[in-house]
């Protein structure tokens, strides 16, 4: 279904695989699966990808999948989270209260979950928590709900375009390494890189 | 730390030896010449100029060892783990970004995951109160950095053009530089010729041919990601090795906690953590080259009686006068591929914009760069830093490959009110975290206005439509600036802190002002220049 909006519907990063250094190759054979959640329980998962299927315009489940797989590793790295704006919660718990209190919005306004409202329904979500306007109560100021779209954005589509379906939908030439790129001038290509198809 | 890492790092590295532990300590109880606090662009260097000279010295780095081949990947998220992602609180209309963004740990520091974008500063740089009103004026001129930028140039084979038309240095480089040029560098040389504006191809810490065993660079443009073939420099690769090489012991995977002081008030040595236990280096002269944010971080955690406001801090401007350099991204759609995935990132520049130009109406000025860039990175910034989500980023990402981009590199005014200070929070040895606060003047958001305007047009003119502008800043400079007068600086010409003879401070953090260059040769030209003097002073 995507893959027909792709400029580069021939195209398949994978297959290029065997060119590139083990050590990406095994970073990057693993976003196809199969996931093992250590943090976020089934209902969690599908609250971020429900966020993510708006986020990233993403409806493969798979992709997902594989992205819910990336918050649920990245809420639990020992590594720190770079930034963080005084009186917002860590991101763990910034993320988990979120997407709690996304569900909770929808059922009072809609008597659904986050998942089961419409689709127009849930992008108004994200656009209102992007500015901060949906309501303020338990804590949800203008500032806390602005940053967790951004945190929960960040760690969406650092995944999503992480994935090689998605790398390979854009027409990336993807790792690369060690070959390399010959032909880098405008307008020229290494035969193996993603060419486009005539009237696609 | 350990756990912080997948691959278990060696942390005690000298002569031949390679140890997993710190019981065979070169200098265990011994008092050295010189101890360094972080290995990135300035530690390299002073480790290497130092141990060459003959001095004991040891490098204590918070990061590992990096082995490119095992740690690296030609991926971006992958390469996200390898920044400095320890929480930072950050406040302000402008809050900035660190990790990837401008932070690098592990030995090498920024270098690893640096563009290799490699400037002078010009000479108005120095003198911006003198020139402009504006900031203050450095205490050294650029006459005074101008040996060591040719030396660290010729150290590393900068690659650049024949004739460089800015600033007070116009070339030859070292090498040859590189051919041939990336589609969106092509571009961008083109939108630039059409408009009279001129530009050359990037002077780069990247050599054009094969240098020190090392092959050339293979256009993958994976720079911020970390090397993975070694043809990009780096002090990982280059200055750390030979410093070695020379005598010098690295402690790696060790976080410095406190600069030790004695009853007079001079520094003795560091206290260290290593996997939740504490050491001590004793070491006759600390130099501390932990970058903006941890180094203002490191003076003001070692407050003691003598010093209650923390090391260096008589004037109250350490931490203060951070800056860094407005970042901004445009992209314009063609209507032929560009693939701006090929490439080193950065391979045309502009500095036709650099130098005030009062009827503008701001001061001081910016570079502009052809910048490639990878999914991830293009993806994320369009998402948070300009609400690009949704079905339009999918439908762009879908075209990707017809965009072009322009990165601007942006001079920002020191102002006292940007600075680093103590949180209330405290990280995992107990430390209290950084807060970091930062807003754009009025001359800053000008001279942005002013640049993104420039981008554009030189998009339009090579025939690009539908521009977007991404929000970016990019490097960290200042914090613990030089300068005459003990009391309006932390450190003088040569970065020794004017409180505390025997106590160095030679880093990025020492910028009196950002010029609207990337910093990393400055930051090395001054410590070979620091280096020098430690050295002439020993010798006394
Ligand atoms: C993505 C990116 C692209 C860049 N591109 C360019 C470019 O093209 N051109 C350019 O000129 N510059 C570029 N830079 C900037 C460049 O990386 C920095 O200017 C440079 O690295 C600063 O050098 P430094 O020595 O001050 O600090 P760093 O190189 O950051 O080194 C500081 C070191 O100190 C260590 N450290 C910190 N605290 C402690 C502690 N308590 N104990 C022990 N160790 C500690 C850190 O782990 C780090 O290794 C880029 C930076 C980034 C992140
Ligand atoms: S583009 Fe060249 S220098 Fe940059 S990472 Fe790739 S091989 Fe190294």
């Amino acid at each position: 279904m995507m893959r027909s909006e792709s400029l580069y519907p021939d195209y398949d990063v994978l297959a290029l695989q065997d060119e590139w250094d083990a050590h990406t190759r095994q970073i990057v054979g693993k976003r196809l699966g199969p996931f093992q959640f250590k943090l976020l329980t089934p209902e969690q998962q599908d609250l971020i990808k429900a966020v993510a299927r708006q986020l990233a315009y993403e409806h493969r489940e798979e992709v997902l999948t594989w992205i819910a797989a990336h918050v649920d590793e990245q809420l639990l790295s020992p590594l720190g989270e770079a930034q963080r704006r005084p009186g917002v919660p860590p991101q763990k718990e910034l993320i988990l209260s979120g997407i709690e209190a996304l569900n909770s919005w929808a059922k009072e306004k809609f008597f659904k979950g986050f998942q089961s409202i419409r689709q127009e329904q849930q992008l108004e979500f994200l656009q209102l928590l992007e500015v901060g306007g949906l309501p303020q109560d338990h804590g949800w100021t203008v500032e806390k709900q602005k940053e967790l779209f951004k945190k929960l954005t960040g760690l969406v589509i650092s995944a999503h375009y992480s994935h090689p379906w998605v790398w390979s939908d854009i027409g990336y030439g993807g790792p690369a390494y060690p070959r390399g790129y010959v032909r880098v001038e405008l307008g020229l290509t290494d035969p193996w890189e993603p060419k486009q198809v005539p009237g696609s | 730390m350990a756990e912080r890492i997948s691959v278990q790092h060696n942390c005690d590295h000298y002569n031949a030896e390679r140890y997993p532990h710190l019981n065979k300590r070169k200098f265990g109880n011994q008092e050295v010449d010189a101890v360094i606090v972080g290995l990135g662009a300035a530690g390299g260097v002073l480790l290497y100029e130092l141990a060459q000279a003959g001095l004991d010295v040891v490098g204590i780095e918070a990061g590992p060892f990096w082995d490119p081949q095992a740690d690296f990947a030609s991926d971006e998220l992958h390469a996200q783990s390898l920044a400095w992602n320890d929480t930072r609180l950050s406040t302000g209309n402008d809050a900035l970004e660190f990790g990837a963004n401008n932070s690098g740990r592990g030995v090498g520091g920024g270098t690893v995951h640096f563009t290799g974008v490699f400037y002078r500063f010009h000479e108005s740089d120095f003198r911006v109160r003198t020139l402009d009103g504006a900031g203050e004026d450095w205490p050294i001129d650029y006459a005074d950095l101008a040996p060591y930028y040719s030396k660290i140039e010729q150290e590393i084979k900068v690659s650049g053009p024949k004739e460089f038309p800015w600033g007070a240095f116009h070339g030859p480089y070292p090498y040859p530089e590189r051919s041939p040029i990336s589609g969106n560098a092509e571009i961008f040389r083109r939108g630039c010729a059409e408009l009279g504006i001129r530009s050359t191809v990037a002077p780069l810490a990247i050599p054009s041919a094969p240098f020190d065993g090392r092959p050339p660079c293979i256009n993958r443009g994976f720079c911020n990601q970390g090397c993975m073939p070694n043809a990009k420099f780096s002090t990982l690769i280059h200055h750390v090795p030979k410093a070695i090489a020379q005598g010098a012991e690295v402690l790696t995977d060790c976080m410095v906690t406190r600069i030790l002081v004695d009853k007079q008030g001079r520094v003795t040595g560091v206290e260290f953590n290593h996997d939740g236990k504490y050491y001590e280096q004793k070491a006759q002269v600390v130099i501390v080259a932990a970058f903006a944010v941890e180094t203002p971080r490191l003076l003001l955690n070692s407050a003691c009686s003598q010093f209650p406001d923390g090391l260096a801090n008589s004037s109250g401007l350490v931490g203060k006068y951070l800056m860094t350099h407005s970042g901004h991204d445009v992209y314009a759609r063609f209507d032929q591929e560009i693939r701006l995935y090929k490439g080193t990132p950065v391979l045309a520049v502009s500095q036709d914009f650099y130098e005030t130009d009062l009827s503008r109406g701001f001061v001081r000025g910016y570079s502009l760069h052809a910048h490639g860039s990878r999914p991830l990175g293009m993806a994320v910034k369009a998402a948070t830093n300009a609400g690009i989500w949704g079905q339009k980023l999918r439908e762009i990402m879908l075209h990707w490959n017809y965009y072009a981009r322009i990165t601007l590199v942006g001079e920002v005014l020191p102002d006292i009110q940007n600075c680093v200070t103590l949180s209330e929070e405290k990280d995992e040895y107990g430390l209290p975290r950084a807060q970091v606060h930062f807003s754009y003047g009025a001359n800053d958001q000008k001279l942005i206005a002013h640049g993104i305007d420039k981008c554009k047009e030189i998009l339009a003119a090579a025939g690009g439509r539908d521009p977007f502008v991404v929000p970016d800043s990019a490097h960290l400079m200042g914090g613990c600036r030089m300068g005459k007068d003990p009391q309006n600086s932390v450190v003088n010409e040569f970065c020794r802190s004017h409180d505390i003879p025997n106590l160095y401070i030679c880093d990025a953090s020492v910028f009196v002002t950002s010029g609207a260059a990337n910093p990393t040769e400055t930051v090395m030209a001054l410590a070979a220049r620091t280096a020098g003097r430690i050295i002439r002073e020993g010798k006394k």
